[in-house]
């Protein structure tokens, strides 16, 4: 029962998340609905396969690895764009940025 | 005039102190634990991949990790701190420390999805970049509390910066609440930063 739960958390989330890629103004803050959306979501729906699957104990135990490693990459990723945008010239949207004035 | 000896003689003491903390703590540790932590982390990693629990399976990957172990015993654990006995680490790291972190990033995580659809809905969004200070000073720590910063509800790292033996996080903040170091610093950071004191330096 709390598969089918998860599985409709992760679709819901995923749309959320790409609505803010449409609907947020620059890179930082679209940014922020990629990352954190497509992590939570694709963590829950590999967590649902993983409770819903009739196959051996391993099979759970490698989609629980899979799960583990999106959670590791998926940040890394995003604060590589981050930084290589900034690097490339795009400005940010933003009241205040410490950033620009410790590197001008 | 009368209070700078004072002062310069309080923070001669305070520098005294953390350095002498700091160079015990950044020792590393004997070799042969290293060896046995990251054997242990391979061989786990072999017997869930291989997913293959006969004698011969177990018995060649127990010796190609240990090789692999025996050579690579710099990679995982240069920035563990040293204290403690091994079994006392591995039992307090598996029993405690793991799960105690997982929970708290799993509610974390679910907060941040709800909070960034909230903000696609409504878009009340005021984004800002601050600097804050944190208090860990090793590679990996740096890493995982860049990553759960990122993971954390409405904030995103940029850059890192090292100066003067401090370490400096420039942040993304979708709302930006207060620019006050030490009051943004509590709110961005949470309780993490006190969790991954207890395990790196």
């Amino acid at each position: 029962m709390i598969e089918y739960f998860l599985l409709a958390f992760g679709e819901v989330v995923m749309i959320f998340g790409a609505l803010g890629i449409i609907r947020f103004p620059d890179v930082y803050t679209r940014l922020h609905a990629a990352t954190k959306c497509d992590t939570g979501g694709a963590m829950t729906i590999l967590l649902a396969l993983a409770l819903y699957t009739d196959a051996s104990i391993f099979i759970k135990l490698k989609l629980l690895v899979l799960a583990f490693l999106i959670a590791l990459i998926n940040p890394m990723i995003s604060h590589a764009i981050a930084k290589g945008a900034y690097k490339y010239g795009i400005k940010p949207e933003v009241v205040v940025d410490m950033y620009a004035w410790d590197n001008p | 005039m009368s209070r700078v000896p004072f002062y310069l003689k309080e923070r001669l003491e305070e520098v005294h102190r953390r350095v002498l903390y700091e160079s015990y703590d950044a020792q590393k540790l004997p070799v042969w634990e290293r060896i046995v932590l990251t054997w242990i982390v391979l061989f786990s990693f072999w017997i869930v991949i291989t997913a293959n629990t006969s004698l011969d399976n177990l018995v060649i990957g127990s010796i190609a990790t240990l090789i692999i172990a025996s050579f690579m015993r710099d990679m995982l654990m240069e920035d563990v701190r040293h204290k403690g006995h091994l079994i006392e680490k591995i039992i307090y790291f598996l029993l405690l420390y793991a799960p105690q972190y997982l929970i708290i990033m799993a509610f974390r995580l679910i907060e941040s999805n709800i909070k960034v659809a909230k903000n696609v809905i409504f878009m009340d969004i005021k984004p800002g970049i601050v600097k804050i200070k944190t208090d860990l000073h090793s590679d990996t720590g740096i890493t995982i509390l860049a990553n759960s910063i990122t993971l954390t509800p409405g904030t995103l790292t940029l850059d890192v910066s090292k100066k003067l033996g401090e370490t400096y996080l420039y942040v993304h903040w979708i709302y930006v609440e207060t620019l006050n170091r030490e009051k943004a610093g509590e709110k961005i950071k949470g309780d993490i930063e006190e969790w991954l004191k207890k395990i790196f330096w």
